[in-house]
């Protein structure tokens, strides 16, 4: 049972800093689609929950040749997923979207309160930070921006100071021969990932890696880089050879934990076979371009 | 015995009957009440001055309960009583009355728990929020004993004692035998082929949309309501009075819906009994509604098993004998684990003929969540295990396996030695029109196959270890003066449809509308005695009372029609679309509404009503018909992930005659969606006996998104002794699911997976071991 709490629903953004900067023992809720379940299974009582969730100066898809694309915290997965200019120029996010719950959770959940929420199989994060992503985020006293893969600290601890929101996810312009994608494994198509990997691939004219990002998805208590594999790939002309190796360094490079869903091995060994596939995907899509 | 029937040269294959209501596509009658949110289920059942319950459970899984001390709980405010085992007659309870060794579970137990989860104590109070408070404040001292928790630590002789005076903790045994085994598997030996192999079946979850709930209201004149969710309300009845000491007649039972039981409905629960306890105690309706947590942790399960089989063939594929042996995880009590311990025995010899056959199976006590009765009741964990075993044998053998299941498959009027009369059959045909489905596929590509399974089932069970004094089913059909039809009948919804099959069966045979016929099911005070929603009996079964409670109107109102026409002798009357009628003459005859309004003032105005029963005789040992299938699973495979895709899954059915072809469809589906989530995706794994995904997060079943196309082609019988040739038609197809999606990968990867569920890190597991294997 949900033990009863305060509930505060501030006017603007404004009024939300100020609120939250008040009060002690207080979550912030964007959708609950996480928060509830958490609350519901007893694993937090909070005493007050600020509701951001019709906070509409968050709630927007921006987007700019030059800058690349702007999402404020309070859009939700449904608009990512149904937005013409995310499908034109980023349509692996529509895809990652497509398979992210189901459409109900879609509607509501949003974008700022996933990440905020911080679990490592979320969806979301693995791909953003493959995309290179940065996210803002604010408090009463002022703004600050880092990029995405700085802002999970441990299981469902972000890199955040008493009284900040996240305010916006910002998406650079893709670089040149860049191709991007996220697939995670599960028994149920929308459920969460019990791994999932996203790759970006950018290729140096020909077949070379210039740059390249390996990012894991329930692999350890954050979404996390897998610099080795990233390193790795960058210089090397890629092939089915080269895939199949950067998937066996990620599959080393992580710390999944064992559940009743999944051994540590065979997660290792899904991190592994989905790291060479998201390779591949991405290169040839790197090679359309 | 057998030369009875085996006389009985009658063709099972129907002629073209033209039914006017019957094999119609109709949407339940139900259904308009259910979507528009008027159905009340019980959750919905508010009373005056009603209390809310709560249970509290014992964290250990075997521990001597030394004291209870509720005495804070009752100093908070709003709390209005507890109860524990000293506010109950104390008696031990169990659905197999006749059987009082295996009547060992006491809702609130004074002595012992033997699973975490068990209920040790309940709190009414004015609010469910005061209710769960209390539970904290109860002090329980338990003295806690070591635990056992698989069968086969349990049957060893220094294992903990569960039940006292049960050695090696044997609940029960059952042995079922016929021909000579032995020599058979001696013949086989010489010039044929045997195979050993061992199986582990898993745990499944019921997964009811509404979870356990009841609310109890005891009156100052000793009477007692109970509207609960169960299959069952004359089992709910009989059962409370036992445990109560308190006359059936003056408890009454009211389900009128429910949502969902597969199978883990028809004992009494927890919510029933302590709703009943604490409302005898404060005199006050007391409501108790399951959290999904609950039901998870304190409903019981479907039963795990571990499975050996041998078998032996001759070269050429005939079946000659097979040996069968069975230990299953019973849990904590008896609950109908007993009967899922039978009938896997006898479903695992099924749809072939056998030379000899011979089953050993033990149920075995453990500290876990008591098994009993899920969907399949056992057939589908017997087939699991046989119909993968005989795809495997065809395959060591080189036998093309679509001929080996025709060569031994269940034909019409035959006999399975000293168990069962089959009369209607339509196995062969199934077998059949599946193997032309499936080469119609042609080839699939790599890491994809169709796998298949035979399965049949019962419908309903002949057994009456419950040892009712009445009737199985039992029907009254009442004619009202402008023509609409009361039909009273014990049978039970639960979403399956009942109401819907029974109202069909009556406007068939009165010859009148679907929407003349008025259901009123689910209620003890009207509703004539009928066991339930249980064992696939309730189409035949009580479709059988309903028939012949229509019937019987029928013939009273044709008495008046044939005095008023004054034909001659030789010429017979039928009603049918609300015409009364000549048969040789059909339109000379008077509208069905005119005939009853006279009918009635013949009678000095008494309504029409008729009466009908059904209790099965003379039909083997375990049911009057049984039911059909050969199912084909389409399924791909990642062998780099062991990813399972379901592509389609198709069903060669015979169910005798078809009642309603759409609620056919609904049970498909709704069976393949169980049956692939056992097969791949359920189970309930334990730590020291807690269950450790006890919610819908972590509780995989299978959804919309995972669901494949799922088809069926009929097969054409007719069953004489279900009403209008019916039979069986939607748990049994729960029965070959799993093992057609292990035949599926046996064919797609080469792979023998002989666990369930099959996961895709069991399957990447086996497919490194073949490799392996294949280095050395």
């Amino acid at each position: 049972m949900i033990h009863d709490f305060h509930y505060l629903k501030p006017g603007t953004l404004k009024e939300a800093l100020a609120m939250y900067a008040e009060h002690e023992d207080c979550k912030v809720i964007c959708g609950g689609q996480s928060l509830l379940i958490v609350m519901r299974q007893g694993m937090i009582a909070p005493e007050n929950l600020l509701d951001i969730k019709h906070l509409n100066e968050l709630n927007y898809i921006k987007f700019d040749e030059k800058d690349g694309l702007r999402l404020g915290a309070t859009t939700t997965h449904r608009a990512i997923e149904k937005s013409e200019v995310i499908k034109k120029y980023y349509p692996a996010l529509v895809a990652m979207e497509n398979k992210l719950a189901s459409i109900q959770v879609r509607n509501w959940g949003t974008i700022g309160g996933n990440l905020a929420h911080a679990d490592p199989a979320g969806d979301p994060a693995p791909l953003l930070i493959a995309l290179k992503a940065n996210i803002k985020v604010g408090s009463a006293k002022g703004e600050r921006v880092m990029p995405l893969d700085e802002f999970f600290v441990d299981y469902f601890e972000i890199a955040m100071e008493k009284g900040e929101l996240v305010l916006e996810v910002h998406v650079p312009v893709t670089q040149p021969k860049t191709g991007i994608a996220y697939q995670k494994f599960n028994y149920l198509t929308n459920d969460m990932g019990i791994v999932g990997v996203a790759a970006s691939v950018t290729l140096n004219g020909g077949n070379t890696c210039k740059d390249a990002r390996v990012v894991l998805g329930n692999a350890g208590p954050t979404p996390r880089r897998s610099k080795k594999a990233e390193e790795f790939l960058i210089g090397k002309a890629l092939n089915d050879d080269v895939f199949a190796e950067a998937g066996k360094i990620a599959s080393e490079d992580c710390e999944p934990v064992a559940d009743i869903h999944a051994s540590e091995d065979f997660r290792r060994h899904v991190i592994g076979v989905l790291t060479k596939r998201m390779l591949k995907k991405a290169f040839e899509e790197a090679q359309g371009k | 015995m057998s030369t009875e029937i085996k006389e009985l040269k009658f063709t099972t294959f129907k002629t073209n009957i033209k039914y006017s209501v019957i094999n119609k596509r109709v949407h339940n009658i139900d259904g308009l009440a259910k979507v528009t949110g008027r159905a009340t289920y019980t959750f919905d059942v508010k009373l005056p001055n009603m209390l809310y319950g709560k249970i509290l459970r014992s964290p250990h899984p075997h521990a001597r309960i030394v004291n209870i001390d509720a005495s804070k709980a009752l100093a908070m405010p709003g709390v209005i009583a507890v109860a524990t085992g000293k506010d109950t007659p104390g008696v031990k309870q169990g659905i197999w009355r006749r059987y009082p060794e295996l009547c060992d579970e006491q809702i609130l137990p004074l002595e012992k728990v033997r699973y975490i989860g068990e209920p040790v104590a309940a709190v009414a109070a004015v609010t469910e929020e005061i209710a769960e408070k209390a539970l904290e404040l109860i002090d329980v001292e338990y003295e806690v004993l070591p635990p056992v928790f698989q069968p086969l630590d349990a049957i060893r002789k220094d294992a903990p004692i569960i039940h006292e005076g049960v050695e090696r903790n044997i609940n029960v045994t059952r042995h079922i035998e016929w021909g000579d085994v032995d020599d058979a598997f001696a013949e086989a030996e010489k010039d044929g082929y045997i195979r050993e192999d061992w199986f582990r079946t898993s745990s499944q979850h019921h997964m009811c949309m509404e979870t356990r709930a009841a609310v109890s209201s005891f009156t100052p004149d000793g009477k007692l309501t109970v509207y609960c969710s169960t299959q069952s309300p004359y089992y709910m009845q009989a059962l409370l009075a036992g445990v109560l000491d308190m006359r059936e007649g003056d408890i009454r039972v009211i389900a009128h819906y429910v949502g969902g039981g597969f199978g883990g409905k028809f004992e009494l629960d927890a919510a029933i009994f302590c709703s009943a306890v604490l409302s005898k105690k404060t005199f006050r309706p007391v409501k108790i509604v399951f959290t999904r947590e609950e039901d998870f942790i304190a409903s019981k399960r479907r039963t795990p098993m571990h499975y050996y089989i041998r078998t032996a063939m001759k070269k050429d594929g005939t079946f000659l004998a097979r040996e069968v042996r069975v230990f299953t995880n019973g849990g904590a009590y008896t609950g109908m684990g007993a009967t899922a311990l039978y009938l896997t025995g006898f479903f695992c010899s099924f749809p072939y003929k056998w030379r000899g056959y011979r089953y050993d199976g033990y149920r075995v006590y453990t500290n876990t969540l008591p098994s009993t009765a899920m969907r399949g009741f056992g057939a589908p964990q017997a087939m699991f295990c046989s119909e993968q075993q005989i795809e495997w044998m065809c395959a060591d053998l080189g036998l093309d396996p679509y001929e080996v299941r025709r060569k031994n498959a269940h034909t019409e009027c035959y006999e399975v030695p000293g168990q069962a009369y089959i009369q209607s059959c339509g196995m062969t045909q199934c077998i059949d029109k599946i193997e032309a489905w499936a080469k119609s596929k042609g080839n699939l590509g790599p890491n994809r196959a169709i796998g298949v399974s035979a399965a049949g089932f019962m419908s309903g069970g002949i057994f009456n270890w419950f040892d009712t004094p009445y009737s199985f089913s039992s029907a009254v059909v009442v004619i009202n003066y402008d023509g609409k039809v009361d039909l009273y009948v014990g049978c039970q919804e639960i979403g399956q449809g009942s109401n819907t099959t029974m109202a069909i069966i009556c406007a068939e045979t009165l010859g009148v509308k679907i929407e003349d016929i008025n259901v009123y099911s689910g209620d003890t005070a009207h509703s004539p005695a009928d066991l339930g929603a249980w064992g696939s009996r309730q189409t035949l079964m009580a479709g059988n009372a309903v028939k012949m409670a229509a019937e019987d109107a029928k013939r009273q109102l044709l008495e008046f029609a044939y005095a008023e026409m004054g034909l001659n002798i030789v010429y017979d009357l039928d009603i049918k679309d609300r015409w009364v009628h000549v048969i040789a003459r059909p339109e000379r005859g008077m509208k069905y509404e005119d005939l009853v309004k006279r009918a009635i003032r013949g009678k000095d105005g008494q309504r029409i009503i008729g009466r009908g029963y059904y209790t099965p005789h003379r039909k083997g040992m375990i049911s009057p018909a049984y039911s059909y299938m050969m199912q084909a699973v389409d399924a791909e495979i990642d062998p780099e992930t062991g990813k399972i895709t379901l592509h389609e899954v198709m069903t060669a059915h015979d169910c005798g005659q078809p009642i309603n072809p759409l609620g056919l469809i609904g049970q498909l589906e709704g069976a393949a969606s169980m049956a692939l989530g056992f097969g791949y995706l359920e189970d309930q794994p334990m730590d020291e006996g807690k269950i450790l995904n006890p919610n819908l997060v972590d509780y995989k079943v299978i959804r919309a998104t995972e669901m494949p196309k799922t088809d069926m082609i009929e097969i054409d019988t007719y069953e004489a002794e279900g009403p209008y040739g019916a039979k069986e038609a939607g748990e049994g197809l729960t029965n070959p699911t799993a093992a057609a999606l292990g035949n599926a990968i046996f064919h797609a990867l080469g792979l023998q997976m002989k666990e369930l569920p099959i996961t895709s890190e069991k399957i990447v597991n086996a497919l490194k071991e073949k490799k392996e294997k294949q280095g050395k």
